[in-house]
């Protein structure tokens, strides 16, 4: 197994070149990103779906995926990386949304606005100091900053977010646009 | 509001994760149909990757990458031409196609059992409403019936009735309408072997008598769904677009 990926630009594997191998068929291609991003690609899903054998049943329906679209991906436009998490976090999102709902609903902890801000910070805290993503999240006042990283970390939608912050639907929706377009602007 | 700024938003939020229902749906379909809607994804989720890069590293436990590799035997790569199928690979990742000839993984899969047994107790729950329905049709009562879920909401939108003598229908529990030149194509899957088969093709959800006169008699924990297709229906014979509903058969007592 090869170096253990700690962040996108100090990856060993090219992921672009091994998609574009799995396209051709080459099973060692895909074993290749597996190695590299299989571990990583479990601790995203997990942060979504909350179980650990649920992230690695997202994580082998991704594979599968990967292995099926390979060809479809389009190196000249780049971001193999996020194309392949893509794949994950939806996979993960389906699930959580239509499969596991119910379950996972009865897990949740009702959360105040603080506890919701002390999770994202601690998330935003993990970020690099050289992100853009960081020093741009960093620019919303925290209460918004919260609710793009939960959203997006944890698969928490308007309706549950509205919950979480005890707000109206129609706020969050305001809320999180105005928050998107923020970091629209600051964001290159 | 101009429209770029609203498919942005809509992009954005996609990218985030937060759309359900109808949105997801919409969003889904621009995904496949508008390729300035694809690159703006594209785009968000690059904007948001660092957040991918911080997560834990969680390393698989038992054999995995075996459980993967077993799957891909019965998985080929294809080619793919289309360029908007790059995007189709992240916009649904679909259950029902999984279940097809070649994907046995959802059948192996805890969440989709899982999902079948949440199914199940749906449909539990709802054969209620269909209780209520066939109250002024004791005649005609079905040996089967299947609750069909809307994706995202996972709320009832459709019932399919299966009767002794082989008529089989589908009842819409909401209003639900094709996008404009496009189709709603009605789905059953009864193995995986055979793979998914088009049963019925409607511009909106209404009342409708499915053909299922070529197929085996339907059974219990028959899986139909409801895809998003070309006006004609979809061209590969197979599902092509997102899901807008599915559900499993379970006897009618």
């Amino acid at each position: 197994m090869s170096m253990p990926a700690e962040h996108t630009l100090d990856a060993p594997v090219d992921l672009a070149a091994e998609l574009a191998r799995c396209a051709a068929g080459e099973r060692d291609a895909l074993r290749r990103i597996y190695d590299a991003e299989g571990a990583r690609m479990i601790g995203v899903a997990l942060r979504i779906v909350g179980r650990r054998a649920v992230a690695e049943e997202v994580v082998h329906d991704a594979f599968l995926q990967i292995w099926q679209k390979a060809a479809g991906f389009a190196p000249e436009r780049g971001h193999a990386r996020s194309w392949l998490y893509a794949i994950v976090r939806h996979r993960a999102l389906n699930v959580l949304r239509v499969e596991t709902r119910t379950d996972l609903v009865e897990d949740f902890e009702p959360m105040g606005l603080t506890s919701a801000e002390e999770d994202a910070e601690a998330i935003v805290s993990r970020l690099s100091e050289a992100s853009a993503l960081r020093r741009c999240l960093e620019r919303l006042d925290p209460t918004r900053r919260s609710l793009i990283v939960l959203a997006y970390v944890h698969g928490l939608t308007h309706g549950e977010l509205a919950g979480r912050l005890r707000v109206p639907l129609g706020t969050m929706k305001s809320w999180m646009r105005r928050s998107l377009s923020s970091l629209r602007e600051c964001l290159p | 509001m101009s429209d770029a700024t609203t498919r942005d938003e809509l992009a954005a939020e996609h990218a985030l994760g937060v759309l359900e229902g109808e949105d997801a749906a919409r969003a889904d379909a621009l995904m496949e149909q508008d390729p300035a809607f694809a690159a703006a994804v594209t785009e968000w989720r690059v904007r948001l990757s660092d957040l991918d890069a911080i997560a834990d590293r969680a390393a698989p436990s038992g054999d995995l990458w075996g459980r993967i590799e077993s799957g891909l035997a019965a998985t080929p790569a294809k080619p793919e031409s289309s360029p908007a199928s790059v995007e189709a690979a992240t916009a649904h990742v679909l259950p029902f196609r999984s279940a097809g000839a070649a994907r046995p993984s959802i059948w192996q899969s805890l969440p989709a059992w899982r999902a079948a047994t949440g199914f199940a107790a749906a449909a539990a729950v709802v054969l209620a409403v269909g209780a209520a329905y066939f109250a002024d049709k004791a005649a005609r009562t079905p040996t089967l019936v299947a609750v069909l879920l809307e994706e995202g909401s996972a709320q009832p939108a459709a019932v399919v009735n299966a009767f002794a003598d082989g008529r089989t229908e589908l009842v819409p529990l909401r209003a639900i309408a094709a996008p404009p030149g496009r189709a709603l194509e009605i789905w059953t899957l009864w193995d995986r072997a055979v793979g998914p088969k088009s049963v019925g093709l409607i511009g909106e959800a209404r009342a409708t008598r499915l053909d299922l006169s070529k197929l085996p008699k339907p059974g219990p924990n028959q899986l139909f769904e409801i895809t998003v297709e070309p006006a004609s229906g979809s061209p590969t014979g197979r599902p092509t677009g997102p899901i807008l509903m599915k559900g499993l058969t379970a006897t009618a007592l």
